[in-house]
């Protein structure tokens, strides 16, 4: 299982429609993807995924993550694929931070272990619980009639877990959305109103007592400790996001009483490794779980996925695919991984990621490091 | 007044003395990156950023791209007040403080250069006439660091951090602290340093054992908790490095009371106008300060200068003479150690002039397109 090579591609991958962060502070029109191979010297070669949502989103680039897999690369070249986590203190000695050129190694790594394993990865994170994953939609910002729209659209498609963005800067507009989504929502069905960040504690605090549903609020305030005051004043649960990084984080989140679940996402965490120890802490401690990556196409969803598959379903609020919402040209693995079928989407069973992405898909790689 | 231009240049900076620090960390050889950028009005602004490897979240390689995803907001906005223009940045391009630590220095490089004064003007006026410097001894034997420690103490040095940990001997270190301060006798400041590279219970040993010979502890965990436990166990007054690095890192430490110093490295923060930041809040917090950088050569020591000496000397423990521990110089004019002291210039901006020579070909290159 000696690492021989590392090859990374950078492909772009336009967004079927433009998508407007909450308030509509930001717009991306399309992502920049780093798709990365390591071969071993026994020929088994691992695929990874780091695809940020955009530059602002959080502090990560497709520029710095290429930097970073180079910086990275030589350290893990020659060393033992199965050494997963003596690998991952490996990179974080030689890079602090930078979590999101890790994601895409580790993931490789993982892909490795399944296939050498002969199992599917979610046999590895704890085995599956349940038909499948529970996909939810993404529901654009606008006024509350269009956003009933769109949830009324995906609900035809299947779904039947929500999650709308709201957060701008005038508070009576959220009321107004939030109760339009809740007035329009049916028995059965979740919604998580999901901020962005967008708010002051003070305007959370105003527009999420001024609404009527009880429903799941992620990442009002922009830290973590503003997320906290705000759990204190409030009836929902909330969810973090953007604001927690690494494990301390979720520790520190949990010490202050913030949050009742949170995002685990391989991108923001540094890999899969990282995921499953947040998960579990989450476990033990009853928290509620969105795992599902940043972005990337089919590759990075279905990493995230297997970690999802294998988290108990108590646990396991819905999950989210980026792929879904490329254009058709960005399936570097047609018919390949987690895909939605009516709101659920079943797990490859084979060995891995199960997710091969073809050569012509990819092109001619961007860099290749080792023999 | 309007940016035409940037580049990148990367200068390898060699250390007169391998550093060397806990958990194998080892400096020696590092790439400094230089951002100049150029205006219309054909003033130029310099920027300096240099991180060694294995200790903050930072890489040299990481600077370029970072600067390239920036560019666009860059080119043709106006430089002057550097807080608005980092904002524009910071919307932009999340997190990255160090790439952007080069770019925020030459910005105010800029604005002084406009307002025709020298930097320290705009960070709040001369509080102090010189900054002391300290001197940082590399991990080594005790009996070598004690030589370190009396060379320096005889060129005037009276503040001395020692490095601790790189063999992971919690009796190694003891005897380091009170090698050195045999060395240089009672009353000046000694520090060990362990860059988050020791357990509790090896901070908790080495300070119970060098208590009688005056000593200050200086990050010796890699998490605030830890450090305040050890902090509190000790009763030693407490320095924190890596630990904190914004706003909000030096609340918690204060809350935690395991801050009775900080350092303020301009690119840990994100270069002059946070570390202004972070410098006006520990006035507040009535913690002391260590305004510096991680490392570099004259550009960032003249910028830490004009920060220094802006800062109430009851509050400023001291500053490093960065230029004064590698080669080359980049800037002939630089600031220059006085004894033990260094002053900024009274130039306008900076008040430095890089050698481009020295210099060599920028790495990178973005330019405006006139408007026809």
């Amino acid at each position: 299982m000696k690492i021989e090579r590392i090859t990374v591609w950078h492909k772009e991958l336009p967004l079927s429609k433009p998508y407007w962060f909450s308030g509509g502070r930001l717009k991306v029109e399309a992502l920049d993807s780093t798709i990365l191979r390591i071969d071993t010297a026994d020929g088994l070669s691992g695929w990874g995924e780091g695809c940020p949502w955009g530059h602002s989103y959080l502090p990560a680039f497709g520029g710095g993550i290429r930097a970073a897999i180079e910086l990275l690369a030589p350290f893990l070249l020659g060393q033992d694929a199965g050494q997963i986590g003596q690998l991952n203190r490996l990179m974080d000695l030689m890079l602090p931070g930078h979590q999101s050129a890790k994601s895409p190694l580790d993931m490789a790594l993982w892909d490795l272990a399944g296939k050498r394993a002969g199992e599917p990865l979610y046999r590895l994170f704890g085995g599956a619980e349940g038909d499948g994953v529970a996909i939810n939609s993404s529901i654009s910002s606008g006024t509350p009639a269009e956003m009933v729209a769109l949830i009324e659209a995906a609900r035809a498609k299947g779904y039947r877990t929500h999650s709308a963005k709201v957060g701008g800067p005038n508070p009576d507009l959220d009321v107004a959305r939030i109760n339009a989504i809740e007035e329009a929502r049916l028995d059965g069905e979740f919604i998580t109103f999901d901020v962005n960040r967008a708010w002051t504690p003070a305007v959370a605090v105003e527009v999420m007592n001024g609404v009527t549903s009880n429903g799941w609020f992620e990442q009002p305030c922009e830290s973590l400790r503003e997320c906290a005051e705000v759990h204190a004043r409030v009836k929902q649960p909330i969810m973090l996001d953007e604001c927690v990084h690494s494990f301390q984080d979720h520790l520190e989140a949990w010490s202050l009483r913030a949050c009742e679940g949170v995002k685990v996402k391989p991108n923001r965490l540094g890999g899969l490794t990282k995921c499953l120890q947040v998960r579990d802490f989450c476990l033990s401690v009853g928290w509620c779980m969105h795992i599902e990556d940043l972005g990337g196409t089919v590759l990075a969803d279905t990493a995230a996925l297997h970690l999802a598959y294998s988290t108990p379903l108590e646990n396991r609020l819905a999950s989210w695919l980026c792929h879904a919402h490329l254009t058709d040209e960005c399936d570097p693995a047609p018919g390949q991984g987690a895909r939605n079928r009516d709101g659920l989407a079943v797990l490859p069973a084979a060995p891995g990621l199960g997710v091969e992405p073809s050569a012509d898909w990819l092109g001619p790689p961007h860099a290749v490091y080792g023999a | 007044m309007k940016i035409t231009g940037i580049e990148l240049y990367s200068v390898p900076l060699t250390s007169h003395v391998t550093y060397y620090m806990a958990d194998g960390k080892v400096c020696d050889r590092v790439d400094s990156t230089i951002l100049k950028l150029e205006t219309d009005q054909g003033v130029t602004g310099w920027g300096e950023v240099c991180p060694i490897p294995h200790y903050l979240e930072a890489y040299a390689g990481g600077v370029a791209p970072a600067i390239q995803e920036l560019a666009p907001i860059l080119l043709g906005a106006d430089p002057i007040g550097p807080e608005a223009l980092m904002a524009r940045c910071d919307r932009h391009l999340q997190g990255h403080r160090y790439a952007k630590s080069a770019l925020d220095i030459a910005l105010w490089d800029l604005t002084a250069k406009a307002a025709g004064l020298p930097l320290y003007r705009l960070l709040g006026g001369r509080q102090v006439e010189a900054a002391p410097l300290y001197h940082s001894i590399t991990c080594a034997d005790p009996a070598e660091m004690a030589r370190i420690a009396r060379d320096a103490y005889a060129q005037g040095i009276r503040q001395f951090q020692a490095k601790l940990g790189a063999d992971q001997d919690w009796e190694a270190d003891a005897a380091r602290l009170i090698a050195v301060r045999e060395a240089v006798g009672p009353g000046p400041l000694l520090y060990g340093d362990w860059n988050c590279g020791a357990t509790k219970l090896h901070a908790i040993r080495v300070a119970r054992a060098a208590m009688p010979c005056d000593v200050m502890l200086e990050q010796p965990c890699d998490s605030l908790e830890a450090c305040a436990e050890v902090r509190h166990a000790s009763g030693l007054a407490m320095k924190l490095d890596e630990s904190v690095h914004d706003l909000d890192s030096l609340l918690r430490a204060q809350a935690l009371g395991c801050c009775d110093v900080a350092a303020i490295k301009l690119s840990k923060f994100g270069g002059l106008g946070p570390a202004r930041r972070a410098r006006d809040l520990c006035l507040q917090l009535k913690i002391m300060m260590v305004i510096e950088d991680v490392w570099g050569s004259d550009i960032t020591t003249a910028a830490l200068t004009h920060l220094a000496v802006a800062t109430p000397g009851k509050y400023l423990l001291n500053a490093c003479d960065l230029s004064g521990y590698v080669t080359p110089r980049l800037a002939p004019d630089g600031p220059e150690r006085d004894r033990a002291s260094l002053r900024p210039s009274e130039r306008p901006g900076l008040g430095i002039t890089p050698d481009e020579a020295v210099l060599g070909t920028p790495i990178l290159t973005f330019r405006r397109e006139r408007a026809a």
